[in-house]
């Protein structure tokens, strides 16, 4: 008469015997790449935003920050872009508290990759993402930068952004 | 001898029927806690900016007029491979006016013709 209950409760021991066994544990939380997803989104969009030009015609702003080494400039926009938040008071604390640190990678005259520091913050090995951004660059005058980088031709830099939540 | 009494037989398949739904309800659970973090890696592993970032970089050769100029080419595609491992090359046919556009990061491939007006 107990048979039935017997090889039931004998069933519901193995089935969670197994569910134990195959699950993988997983210590780390899950919610970080979603958080890196939205990190990453954000940090594209604000260099698309800085690579846009403000109207019609001349270079973007990004494409002026780097021909004139201008990475204050670049420190303040970039930051006023990512940090904004809807509920800002007056003081302008209550902000989101995103750092990044910069670099960007020119193609040198003797044909070789070479990266120089765009400014930012120290990183200490928080949680960081990399977005990047290709900026065009017209001849220009390098003022502060190294000799080998072209300056009498169009050409491309990389410009490669670690960024983070404080 | 006493029978055996079964009046409470449904309590015992009560039971047995909860013990069941909650089998499926761990399973869900379980399930629950690995979809987020696959869909936010495919998300991530997805080079969508990437692809946006080099079609506008290529576009905006063509919008200033120095999509001609042969040798600004490899600034993009040697940059490309030294620091993002990524194959990316275009091509402008002037009798057609027309770009052909090539990106391949090793899983995701695009191909893209732009014909201008």
């Amino acid at each position: 008469m107990y048979t039935i209950e017997g090889v039931a409760a004998g069933i519901l021991m193995i089935v969670t015997a197994y569910l134990v066994v195959s699950t993988t544990t997983v210590l780390t939380p899950q919610d970080v790449h979603i958080i890196d997803m939205q990190l990453q989104q954000l940090g594209n969009d604000a260099l698309a935003m800085m690579d846009t030009p403000d109207n019609y015609g001349p270079y973007s702003p990004l494409t002026y920050m780097i021909m004139t080494n201008n990475s204050s400039s670049f420190r303040q926009e970039f930051l006023s872009f990512v940090n904004n938040a809807t509920n800002i008071d007056t003081s302008g604390n209550d902000r989101d508290r995103l750092n990044y640190t910069a670099s960007f990678t020119y193609w040198n005259v003797t044909n070789q990759p070479n990266t120089i520091s765009f400014g930012g913050s120290t990183y200490y090995r928080e949680n960081a993402v990399k977005v990047t951004r290709w900026v065009y660059l017209p001849p220009f005058n390098p003022t502060g930068y190294p000799a080998d980088m072209n300056s009498n031709t169009n050409q491309t830099v990389l410009l490669e952004v670690l960024l983070w939540r404080e | 001898m006493a029978r055996v009494n079964e009046d409470a037989q449904w309590i015992v398949m009560l039971g047995f029927i909860i013990s069941i739904i909650l089998i499926f309800l761990a399973l869900i659970v379980n399930q629950s806690a690995l979809i987020g973090k696959t869909t936010a890696e495919s998300v991530l592993e997805f080079p969508k900016s990437d692809i946006q970032d080099t079609r506008a970089e290529i576009l905006e050769y063509y919008w200033n007029g120095t999509i001609n100029q042969s040798d600004l080419e490899p600034y993009l595609s040697n940059l490309s491979l030294e620091r993002k491992g990524t194959i990316v090359s275009y091509d402008y046919n002037s009798t057609e006016n027309s770009i052909a556009i090539h990106y391949n990061d090793g899983s995701t491939e695009y191909n893209e013709m732009v014909r201008e007006p």
